[in-house]
């Protein structure tokens, strides 16, 4: 077996080198949280009872996610006729659910767009394969006639940070584990495990956890590369893995991991998910991909 | 230095000038296909995402299998391209492990390919398609060479 970390962890990243599980946790936990306003919002998605006035006034709270929220809402792409002036105008106009997943992309766009080098991610790939797993969790959904948790979305775009951790921060190489994956059979965060002592999944719930996030969003990172291995079923986290499943099978965001991922097909028979769902959710990922592409370019 | 054109998803591109590649990046379950005609000097690239078309008249056909591999051959044969001397090379088409094959699309563009080209009797010359890894294709339109690239490693077809 071999021994965690050292072969993988490159010279990028932090002075002293993370060399196993424990360092590993240890340089996450180390970096900093996202914008304030936005780990606000975050959190407050996920309590029931969320209204549009409390939600206004917590993107109010914020002057530049204020301007970012604006300038979104007068797009060209919402082809609003009269300027939208305020955060209540714009969620009244646009709806709370599609502006909360611009304002939450927004916050992430920044530290989420550079290039992910440790796992082969250009720049811009990442946020892309982010986007797209919160998206097409949000699509499943619809097109399964089911009700999406309202953190269903945020959870999708966080999924995948431990990825960005890892790759970028920490100069893990994801080389080495995808040799011991394809030479072993395994999957890629079965590697993962193998060589540095957690997988990405892992290390994103922790440090999402240690920023206060709520406890289902935590669950969901936790979970989401193979639901069927979680101690309880969850929709969100069944919808977050389908959003993986169609991230990746149209190729968004793929770095050197590949496909090289478990489907669990519980998470599409306890979703009511078909494969004319799939079929179908495939086609308006990549449609609306594109157009919250368009709008993030402009923040 | 040879001009990039990128086929995105659901894309298609042809091009005769001999100092053009074209790209198309990331094939995951997407069947990319490219044909070249060497006595026209014309060749394409089409990045289809799914096999079949819900109905005959969609917005993209390039983005269907089934409606977009024919379109692109016509658009060739309107160029000079003749059916006959089109040569034709396959990629993509993966797939996540232990998926299911009614959810496993990549499977089944290529099936839809096979399926279509068998009634047209056309055959394939080349493919690359199967297994867990993301494929880079590359076609440069002046000599027809192929160049696939996957996880830092490159290789002809």
């Amino acid at each position: 077996m071999t021994r965690p970390g050292n072969s993988v962890v490159g010279s990028r990243g932090k002075a002293r080198r993370p060399t196993g599980r424990e360092d590993l946790i240890a340089g996450a936990l180390a970096l900093p949280q996202m914008p304030a306003p936005v780990m606000r919002i975050m959190s407050y998605l996920s309590n029931p009872d969320s209204d549009m006035n409390t939600l206004a006034s917590l993107i109010e709270y914020d002057p530049g996610l204020t301007a970012n929220v604006l300038r979104m809402a007068n797009s060209s792409l919402f082809g609003l006729l009269d300027p939208v002036t305020t955060t209540r105008d714009a969620l009244f106009k646009l709806g709370t659910r599609r502006v909360m997943q611009l304002v939450i992309a927004s916050g992430v766009a920044p530290s989420a767009a550079g290039e992910v080098k440790g796992y082969g991610l250009a720049e811009g790939e990442f946020l892309r394969f982010s986007i797209s797993i919160g998206l097409g969790a949000e699509l499943a959904a619809q097109l399964a006639g089911i009700a999406a948790p309202a953190h269903t979305f945020t959870a999708g775009l966080l999924c995948p940070i431990g990825k960005m951790v890892l790759g970028r921060f920490l100069g893990v190489d994801a080389g080495p584990i995808l040799d011991l994956a394809v030479t072993e059979d395994l999957s890629f965060e079965q590697a993962e495990r193998r060589i540095l002592g957690i997988d990405h999944a892992e290390l994103g719930a922790l440090l999402l956890a240690s920023w206060g996030l709520p406890e289902p969003i935590v669950t969901c990172v936790r979970w989401h590369l193979n639901p069927c291995l979680a101690p309880k079923p969850d929709t969100a986290r069944d919808l977050a893995h389908v959003g993986l499943a169609l991230t990746t099978m149209a190729g968004i965001g793929l770095g050197v991991d590949g496909m090289r991922y478990q489907a669990c097909q519980d998470s599409f028979d306890r979703l009511g998910v078909t494969p004319e769902h799939v079929n179908e959710a495939l086609e308006k990922l990549v449609d609306n991909l594109t157009e919250i592409e368009e709008i993030l370019s402009q923040v | 230095m040879k001009n990039r054109i990128t086929v995105s998803i659901s894309d298609m591109k042809i091009s005769s000038d001999p100092g053009d590649m074209l790209i198309t990046h990331s094939l995951g379950s997407c069947l990319g296909l490219a044909a070249w005609d060497p006595q026209a000097g014309i060749g394409a690239l089409i990045h289809c995402l799914l096999p079949k078309s819900p109905h005959p008249d969609v917005a993209n056909p390039f983005m269907y299998v089934n409606v977009g591999v024919p379109l692109m051959i016509r658009r060739m044969a309107a160029l000079g391209c003749s059916k006959g001397s089109l040569i034709f090379r396959a990629a993509g088409c993966g797939s996540m492990l232990n998926i299911l094959n009614q959810f496993d699309t990549g499977a089944q563009n290529m099936a839809m390919l096979e399926a279509l080209f068998a009634k047209n009797g056309v055959s394939l010359a080349a493919v690359d398609v199967g297994g867990s890894i993301p494929r880079t294709m590359t076609l440069h339109v002046d000599t027809g060479a192929l160049i696939i690239t996957s996880q830092g490693k490159e290789w002809e077809i």
